[in-house]
């Protein structure tokens, strides 16, 4: 595990807390536009994920590593498919684990 | 320390019952009673003194642990608060149900004899030995004299007769025999006329009763009944029809008189009881090793409140099974009494009838509406709480939710239906009531109607049968009866209680509720196993444990099975190699060309708090490994392909399964190990774990990590079950002479007085109940031709040297049969209502007769 450059979990509501930040979240993706990957945030908000996606298609589920770089958009770095089933509930509950009470545990 | 003088002789007497009467006296002996059925529980012989006399005393089992732990002894002083007489055997015995300790330890109070009398109410039979050193015609003097109370007549009979059986009685018996009488005569004496005088008191009273209590014939024979079903009857010169002892004379006498149910016991062989039927099961098909067999039973409930089972098998079921109705009224006589099964039969009665094919059952066409239709003990749901688990009890509660019928396949194979409902009372507590079989669709069916309307039932619950299977809940057993809506007192103030305040109170269930995670699924971890010593308790501990395989071991990792068929399911035993190539089971006792293999996997598992080793057999081992173990058997020793082996192996370490462990402690050569096997074993479902962990993170932070069953404690708490028998009412009536095996000889010589007390009072009482005795037990004697006792004993030889009573006792008999009246030896009446009696002059007859015969 990569502890050199941590990043935080962030849902669609938490992404304007860390702007300018590194940050990893997981979009339902939705569609593309202009170079763009529009997607749906585990809380269910719009996020635009700019970049370069990989090669590989996109499943429906994709983790994005990257700064964020607006309210409401990530530059990402890494891309990562996590298929095409997820429980985006899950999800959401660990993203606000980690902004939350217990912020210390995380890196 | 005062005794309550003169209790003996009014409770023998039959002129006290409990209610009235509950007088202090002390134990002057206490043994135990050697009863010949092994299941039968001990019972305790007593004898207590009221300071003056002596009177035995059985104690009802349900106080015998006063003997047990010590507390009754010899020398204690008790006050009886309830007890009953009955006759065994031609002696009055006290069933005492109830007492108080008054004292542990006391001296020997006052200087009590025995107030037993056998026999002879009958005055005619009296006068014999009295006479039979007066010359005859003594009676004729004094009746002179004694003409003039008719009363006292009446009353010098019993006087008289205890000590013409005593004198019977008592020779025979070996223990006193020739003690008693050898000596010279002033000692003995001394005590008859104690005896005497004691016995006066209550034969006073009986003659006051008799005020009322005609004298002629029709009563004569019963009294001679109760009196003569042991002496030598047939040697006196009575009418014999009167008095022999021939069961049948007996027998065909009277009605049959209806006893309480309560008053039922072992010892009595005729009795009639008129109850309803509360409950008719169904006709049974059984078979055991002795073979197929049917059975039947039903229960009843008489006007006392008494009720027992009747059970019936075979031809006699056949015979009653039509005849009883559930609800009517019955009246049933002539039936084994026999020690209750508590396994199966609940009622609060200790014995259990066994009806035969001479056993009669006369339905009452008017209802008795004495008898109620059902009688409940009903328990608060708290009480539930407390009580143990297979315990029957009744419950009345509110329905509160019903959930539908589900079916479930027992362990038998066979399938059943099972239905939950919430069952609400007063105590503010709830339970589970569990409906089974039939019940599910009958009255679960109506039950569900009304709680879909928006209906909280009442509902009564007759029997049901507390399990412990999570939390306490209450099931129903084949017979339970359910009452939905019933018109009683209970149900009328539950429903009151419901519509004011009951519906709006929250109340604390002692079950869990099955909406909750059953016990089986509680998650824990591997460290917890060890830590709460889970497996140690009686039961096995069902746990859940999410874990990843750290290790497989891969020797003997299956085993060689039997394939043949049993039943469903292969065999699954154990087969050794023959030799031959074939397999052979130990169990099936067949060889099988091929075998199976199956599973015994040993893992060690990990999770974040420890490891642990478990097994995993078939089904578990395949669904952790993902293949069969034959295959894998195969892949190992066939084609010895180590490297496909490993591959297999590899592929399951460290991968992460939800394990479900049945944990239990077992010994193996001597050891105690906690052992866990596998019964499911699923991959993690990472989704549904995650939710569960956000879960306990949720309920931590809330501070919140134990979900607490509530665990009050019960308000009211009362233990036990109120065993003491209902309806004092009927156990105070004296109990009907029956057939004793407790007898012994030692006691022969008191048993004169209360046999004969009872021959008279609890014949006045109870005037059906005639005391038919099997004559043919009996020895008899070479030398008189008497029954009651043996040569050996004979009172004729005892007495021969010292007395001519003796004597003219064996002259007597060899007269037996006349027929006349043998006090002034005319014909045309007994000598009972002989007219020309004298009191006065008798009562002197008697006390040189007791000079004269001891």
């Amino acid at each position: 595990m990569d502890t050199s450059k941590p990043a935080i979990f962030v849902n669609g509501a938490l992404l304007p807390m860390h702007v300018r930040k590194r940050v990893r979240t997981v979009i339902q993706v939705v569609g593309a536009d202009r170079g763009a990957v529009v997607g749906k945030s585990p809380d269910d908000l719009q996020l635009v994920v700019k970049g370069s996606p990989p090669s590989a298609p996109l499943t429906n589920f994709v983790e994005v590593i990257g700064i964020a770089d607006s309210e409401k958009s990530i530059q990402a770095e890494i891309w990562t498919n996590f298929g095409d089933a997820f429980d985006t509930y899950n999800y959401n509950q660990l993203c606000q684990l980690a902004n939350g009470e217990y912020q210390h545990l995380f890196l | 320390m005062n005794l309550t003088e003169g209790a003996i002789s009014k409770i023998t007497s039959g002129g006290a019952t409990s209610a009235e009467l509950k007088p202090t006296l002390q134990v002057t002996d206490l043994k135990q009673v050697q009863t010949k059925q092994p299941q039968q529980s001990d019972r305790f012989r007593l004898v207590l003194s009221d300071g003056s006399h002596l009177q035995q005393a059985m104690l009802g089992t349900q106080i015998n642990h006063l003997v047990k732990d010590g507390n009754l002894r010899i020398g204690s002083i008790v006050q009886l608060n309830q007890y009953t007489c009955t006759t065994v055997q031609g002696r009055m015995i006290i069933i005492i149900l109830e007492l108080t300790l008054v004292a542990e330890e006391c001296e020997l109070i006052g200087n009590p004899v025995s107030a037993q009398r056998s026999s002879g109410p009958s005055p005619s039979p009296v006068a014999q030995p009295g006479n039979v050193n007066a010359s005859p015609k003594s009676f004729g003097t004094n009746s002179v004299t004694g003409g003039v109370v008719g009363n006292q007549n009446m009353s010098a009979a019993p006087v008289q007769s205890p000590e013409i059986n005593q004198f019977h009685n008592a020779s025979p018996s070996s223990n006193y025999g020739p003690g008693r009488f050898a000596p010279t005569n002033a000692p003995p004496l001394y005590s008859k006329v104690e005896a005497t005088a004691g016995s006066v008191p209550s034969s006073g009273l009986y003659v006051n009763q008799n005020a009322g209590y005609p004298n002629p014939r029709p009563e004569i024979s019963q009294p001679h009944m109760g009196s003569y079903s042991r002496p030598p009857q047939s040697a006196y010169q009575q009418p014999p029809p009167m008095y022999s002892n021939r069961g049948p004379v007996a027998r065909n006498e009277a009605p049959p008189r209806i006893i309480p149910i309560t008053a039922l016991n072992p010892y009595q062989g005729r009795w009639t009881i008129k109850a309803r039927v509360t409950a008719k099961g169904e006709l049974r098909h059984y078979n055991n090793t002795r073979g197929d067999g049917k059975v039947f039973s039903f229960d009843l409930l008489d006007s006392d409140g008494g009720e027992i089972r009747v059970t019936c098998f075979n031809q006699v079921a056949d015979q009653f099974y039509h005849q009883i109705e559930a609800g009517r009224v019955y009246l049933i006589s002539k039936g084994n009494l026999k020690p209750a099964q508590k396994n199966f039969n609940h009622l609060r009665h200790d014995l259990e009838i066994f009806l035969e094919s001479t056993s009669t059952i006369q339905p009452c066409f008017e209802d008795d509406n004495t008898i109620p239709k059902q009688q409940f003990h009903f328990r608060p749901i708290s009480d539930v709480e407390d009580m143990e688990n297979n315990s029957v009890v009744d419950v009345i509660g509110v329905v509160t939710s019903i959930a539908p019928t589900t079916s479930l396949m027992r362990k038998n194979g066979t399938e059943t239906q099972k239905r939950t409902l919430q069952l609400k009372d007063m105590s503010g507590r709830s339970v589970e009531l569990t409906l089974w079989g039939n019940f599910c669709n009958a009255e679960g069916q109506r039950l569900q109607h009304i709680c879909d309307s928006g209906g909280f039932p009442v509902l009564a619950v007759k029997s049901g049968r507390i399990s412990e299977f999570s939390g306490k809940a209450v099931g129903t057993i084949s017979t339970s009866q359910l009452f939905i809506e019933p018109d009683s007192p209970e149900a009328n103030r539950l429903k009151e209680w419901f519509d004011r305040e009951g519906r709006n109170t929250p109340s604390l269930s002692i079950s869990r509720e099955t909406s909750t995670l059953g016990r089986s699924d509680v998650m824990k971890t591997i460290s917890q196993i060890k830590d709460e010593r889970l497996g140690t308790s009686e039961k096995p501990d069902w746990i859940t444990v999410p874990a990843t395989v750290i290790y497989v071991k891969s020797d003997n990792f299956c085993y060689t099975a039997c394939p043949i068929m049993s039943g469903e399911r292969p065999c699954n035993k154990k087969v050794t190699n023959n030799g031959d190539g074939k397999w052979r089971c130990e169990k099936c006792d067949q060889s099988v060309d091929e075998c199976d293999y199956r599973y015994i996997l040993q893992l060690q598992i990990q999770d974040h708090t420890g490891i642990t080793w478990v097994t995993a057999f078939q089904e578990c081992g395949e669904e952790i490994m993902g293949i069969s173990a034959k295959d894998l058997h195969y892949l190992k020793h066939e084609q010895q392909d180590d490297e496909g082996f490993s591959k297999v192996l590899r592929q399951v370490l460290f991968s992460r399964y939800v394990f479900k462990l049945k944990v239990k402690e077992e010994t193996f050569s001597d050891e105690q190990r906690v052992k866990s096997t596998v019964v499911k074993s699923e991959k993690v479902n990472y989704s549904s774990q995650s939710r569960l962990l956000l879960d306990m993170m949720e309920k931590f932070k809330s501070g919140n990590d134990t979900s607490f069953g509530c665990k009050a404690e019960s308000s009211y708490h009362n233990p036990g079950v109120n065993n003491a028998v209902i309806g004092n009412s009927g156990i105070r009536q004296a109990g009907p002479p029956g057939s004793n095996p407790v007898g012994s000889t030692s006691y022969a010589g008191n048993v004169g007085l209360p046999a004969n007390q009872l021959g008279q009072y609890g014949n006045q009482q109870n005037p059906v109940f005639p005391m038919q005795s099997s004559s043919g037990g009996y020895l008899s004697c070479n030398s008189c031709g008497a029954t009651s006792h043996s040569s050996a004993n004979c009172p004729s030889m005892v007495n021969a040297p010292g007395q001519s009573m003796g004597g003219s006792y064996a002259k007597r008999t060899s007269q037996g049969g006349t027929g006349e009246c043998y006090k002034c030896h005319q014909v045309g009446h007994w000598a009972r209502d002989c007219p020309g009696l004298s009191s006065s002059g008798k009562m002197g007859g008697i006390s040189k007769q007791h000079v004269g015969g001891f």
